[in-house]
């Protein structure tokens, strides 16, 4: 895997969006006291309050039937507006796919990886284009057409509008989705050969933690830098007491024995970086090192070559012997209270061997290609119902061309600058505020040089500091589409993980939907409909 | 104000529509060949007639790929966009090392630029020297260093008349395949494919579909070159001056049997391939004729020719000293007269017999057989220190005196071994003292290959 998927941390996510969701709720409330008071006088807060309680009212007499009705008469007019027409795109597509995707490499991986990447890319941005459109336009049109207000004319709430839009376009959107995604499956078994068929799995690995040991065997927090441009991989010296050493927890030796058949399977992707030329017809060798350190028994199994970007799949028999010729049991002797720890070393001299945290799994039995190919689908499948409730809510008070523009930046800040602005605030970005590169930039002073801290600068960097923190603030109205992409996993014939992939996606999906839900609803009940 | 109604607009407009398509299909009609039909054929219309005259259509620089031509239609002038995408995408692929997807992409962008020669030189280059350096594994080296030079030849179909892509691809096959670290692996595989699977025969089609060695291969792209090149159809070549870019068909002769000598193959073929570069250098391009400030010159200067120009230094005639001047220069610039002495001293059997008891005698010593070690090496010496004396300028050349050291180096680690003393003369003696500054090169590539033999 050439990312790491880290688990979502539920707990905190929800603590964060809680907090902030009182901090904003409180600051609009006072907001609007104030500007009532301003405008309307004395009386200000009381109106305030039956708004409140009036869009109360309106989710607590909420009715399916209602909603059902504005939810097919989405459905209907998204039909008539041709949304469906994006089928004919996606058939072109794929009838001429084949043409744009010669010159393929032999290895079947890449074929499985290539396809796999195309097929869902492919599904991912044809219903996000048609579905953000629909969502942006459906309501501003039917707002200028007047045809809202025959039904609002009906006892029918603001609520179910902006609710029924969003439940309509999400069953078309579904819909197209479903179609696609079964269409994309079939699609990418016709054209796969025969013989490459075999890599359409779904891997299901347990990652361990990642720790190293430098070349003179003292703990380290990374391995060796070999000037590789990716940061991706760290890297230990080859016969030195350099390792690089996972640590997996609460593991079950009796489910692990029936995965493998008997035996660990373990899989690894490591890298190489060779000082010199050596012998080029032998890979580097490498070597695990099974370690129990409360019973200080240490069993290393005989080395193998490194095959780079390919799958370097090891069964590992359960018995072992010790280093000092002592035979030991690996799912008895070894892992101890669920943990097992292996060490990994280089064994050739002068050359260096690459790692990171998802290059060394145990592998648990495959699901199908089938399962994570469908959880793959249900990963576009959340982004577009997010996008569809953005277009809405963002309808409910602007202009059709307005609105689209504005989902638009939402969605490529959330999925293009949303990794700069998490690095930025996180203090990862090299660099100084925005006030003070203004002075330092035209006076040719390097980003590193210290400045005199006289009462000025202070006041600068102070700033600097404040404007980071709004940043901070602020990159949380986005949401973090990458956890939708979930093809790279797919295409790299990985199971979506429930974990770091599939419930991080659920999170944000209902984190966002509710506030904007909410935000919609107002919106359009405050709004003057006749103001086309 | 305007009192047509709707139907007599859209009438007006559909007949203007007509009356103006009419001019365009006559002036653009198609050309069609003759028979099948239409006995005599027809040119076409007068802006085909134009376009094929001037050179100005996508078909005359090479074969039209469909799908590149649908792709440009699509994207409805956005190409230069899409195409920056795609070359950010590429670079983000290389960077993490994704080769399947960067190899589709390199497809993509050059479904968008065809005929843009830089970008397949650049990305074939890509493939064969840097995606190919990224794997561990030789064979999978080979795989890639074959993927570029595919890669480039997709290019020459496209873009037929551009003599460099023609002159890339010899320079893929000879200079990667023939001398880069893994050229022992990787001239075996030209021959014997280690992918099997999809190459049982043991030769990749497109590569080389005849089993021949990868300089003749490289030799025939060359030759194309050179003969797009003479074309008047043929565009220009901007990869060097073209009497360097002219010699190449006969540098990979020369390279040819230069690396034969290297992998110890020292019969007959060695002899006959030296023979026949040196025939081809001096009676072929020698032959050929450039321009210069004193008309056409060529390279090979007979007897005569010699004797009338060392008379014309003498003399104070503007015109022959300036020919000399030119020959001279030209000479320089193509080493031609290192290699015409090199090729036709390695011609003789002395010198295949010296580079034969040299290697071999270095086998003898590397396997323990000092004794004949000795011998051999002492007799290559002899034969080589000739060599030397009949072709005097081959007594600078690098490769020769890296040669002769290495083979006194092998013969004086044999001596002390079997604890005797270096003689007062020898064979190459005066190399030995005078090409000192040649020795730490040497002696760490002695050393290399002792550690090499031992493992």
């Amino acid at each position: 895997m050439d990312f790491d998927p880290v688990p979502y941390d539920l707990v905190g996510a929800t603590t964060l969006w809680c907090l902030g969701l009182l901090i904003v709720s409180a600051i609009t409330l006072v907001t609007l006291t104030i500007t009532s008071i301003l405008t309307v006088g004395a009386t200000g807060p009381l109106r305030v309050l039956a708004e409140i309680r009036s869009c109360a009212g309106d989710w607590f007499g909420t009715s399916p039937r209602r909603l059902g009705a504005l939810a097919l008469l989405t459905i209907r007019e998204s039909i008539r507006r041709k949304s469906l027409f994006v089928f004919v795109v996606f058939a072109v597509l794929f009838l001429f796919a084949g043409w744009f995707m010669r010159g393929l490499p032999n290895d079947s991986t890449f074929h499985v990886n290539v396809y796999v990447s195309f097929v869902l890319r492919t599904i991912s941005w044809l219903t996000l284009v048609v579905m953000l459109l629909l969502a942006c336009w459906g309501l501003p049109e039917d707002i200028k057409a007047r045809s809202l207000h025959t039904v609002v004319t009906k006892p029918v709430r603001k609520n179910e509008v902006v609710l029924g839009r969003i439940l309509g376009y999400a069953a078309v959107g579904g819909l197209v989705l479903l179609v696609m995604g079964v269409v994309g499956y079939f699609w990418i078994l016709r054209q796969l050969p025969a013989q490459q068929r075999s890599r359409l799995v779904a891997r299901v690995p347990v990652y361990g933690a990642l720790t190293f040991l430098d070349r003179e065997g003292s703990p380290a927090k990374e391995g060796v830098n070999t000037g590789d441009i990716w940061m991706f991989r760290s890297y230990i010296e080859g016969n030195t007491k350099a390792r690089a050493m996972w640590d997996f927890q609460n593991i079950d030796p009796a489910r692990l024995q029936t995965a493998g058949g008997g035996a660990l399977r373990l899989e690894s992707n490591f890298q190489v970086f060779r000082t010199y030329k050596g012998n080029i017809e032998r890979g580097i060798l490498c070597q695990f090192v099974f370690v129990n350190e409360a019973r200080k028994i240490r069993a290393p199994v005989p080395a193998f070559e490194v095959q780079e970007f390919r799958e370097n799949l090891h069964t590992i028999a359960p018995e072992l012997t010790d280093e000092a010729g002592k035979p030991v049991n690996l799912f008895t002797d070894l892992i101890q209270d669920g943990n097992l720890k292996i060490e990994v070393r280089c064994l050739s001299g002068q050359q260096f061997l690459g790692v990171a945290r998802p290059d060394l799994f145990i592998r648990l039995p495959d699901r199908t290609f089938a399962e994570t190919y469908f959880k793959g689908v249900l990963g576009i499948g959340l982004m577009l119902f997010l996008v569809i409730v953005l277009g809405v809510v963002a309808s409910s008070f602007l202009k059709g061309p307005i609105a689209t523009i504005l989902a638009v930046f939402v969605l490529i800040v959330g999925r293009m600058a949303r990794p700069f602005l998490e690095s930025m605030t996180a203090g990862e970005i090299q660099g100084v505020g925005a006030l003070e590169s203004l002075y330092k930039i035209p006076a040719h002073i390097n980003p590193s040089v210290q400045l005199d801290p006289s009462a000025g600068v202070k006041i600068t960097q102070a700033i600097d500091s404040a404007e980071l923190n709004l940043l901070w603030a602020i990159k949380f109205l986005f949401p973090e589409f990458k956890y939708y992409d979930m093809a790279e996993y797919v295409a790299k014939g990985y199971d979506v993980p429930w974990s770091a992939a599939i419930l991080p996606s659920l999170a944000i999906t209902v984190g966002y939907a509710l506030p904007w839900i909410l935000l919609g609803h107002v919106c359009l009940k405050l709004r003057e409909l006749e103001s086309k | 104000m305007n009192t047509l109604t709707s139907l007599q607009r859209k009438a007006i407009y559909v007949g203007g529509i007509i009356l103006l398509i009419i001019p365009v299909i006559f002036l653009g009609m198609p050309a069609a060949p003759a028979g099948s039909g239409n006995a005599s054929g027809s040119a076409g219309g007068l802006l085909v007639r134009l376009r094929a005259a001037n050179d100005l259509g996508e078909s005359s620089l090479g074969k039209v790929d469909p799908a590149s031509a649908t792709m440009n239609l699509v994207l409805l002038g956005q190409r230069g966009l899409a195409a920056c995408l795609l070359w950010m995408d590429w670079d983000e692929q290389q960077k993490t090392k994704n080769w399947g997807k960067l190899r589709s992409t390199t497809e993509s962008i050059i479904l968008l630029e065809p005929h843009f020669t830089k970008v397949w030189v650049h990305q074939g280059w890509n493939l064969a020297f840097n995606v190919s350096a990224e794997w561990d594994r030789v064979d999978d080296r080979y795989y890639w260093v074959k993927e570029g030079a595919k890669f480039l030849q997709n290019g020459v179909l496209l873009n037929e008349r551009y003599p460099e892509l023609y002159w890339y691809s010899g320079d893929f096959l000879g200079k990667k395949i023939g001398r880069s670290d893994e050229w022992k692996q990787f001239r075996h595989f030209f021959r014997d494919d280690p992918d099997k699977e999809h190459y049982p025969s043991g030769l990749d089609p497109r590569i080389n579909p005849e089993g021949k060695d990868n300089y003749l291969v490289a030799r025939g792209w060359f030759k194309q070159a050179n003969d797009w090149l003479d074309n008047p159809r043929g565009k220009e070549q901007h990869v060097m001056a073209k009497i360097l870019f002219r010699s190449y068909p006969t540098r990979a002769l020369l390279d040819f049997a230069s690396t034969l000598q290297r992998e110890g193959i020292f019969e007959e073929v060695c002899r006959k391939a030296w023979e026949d570069a040196f025939q081809e250098w001096t009676t072929v391009y020698g032959a050929e004729k450039y321009e210069s400030d004193a008309g056409l010159v060529h390279l090979e200067v007979s007897r005569e020719e010699e004797a009338d120009l060392t008379k014309a230094e003498k003399d104070i005639s503007d015109v022959r000293k300036k020919i000399s001047f030119w020959v001279g220069r030209y000479q320089d610039m193509t080493n031609y007269r290192y290699w015409r002495t090199r090729a036709l001293a390695e011609g003789e059997q002395n010198t295949v017999e010296a580079h034969r008891e040299l290697y071999t005698g270095e086998r003898a010593y590397l396997q323990g057989n000092f004794t004949e070690a000795k011998q051999l090496l002492v007799s290559g010496m002899t034969k080589y220190e000739k060599m030397v004396n009949d072709y005097p300028p081959l007594a600078d050349d690098d490769e020769t005196i890296e040669e002769g050291l290495m083979g006194q180096l092998n013969w004086r680690a044999c001596l002390l071994l079997d604890q005797e003393p270096v003689p007062e003369t020898y064979p190459l003696k005066k190399m030995w003292t005078e090409k000192q500054s040649h020795m730490q090169r040497v002696e760490d590539d002695f050393k290399r290959r002792r550690r090499n033999a031992s493992r």
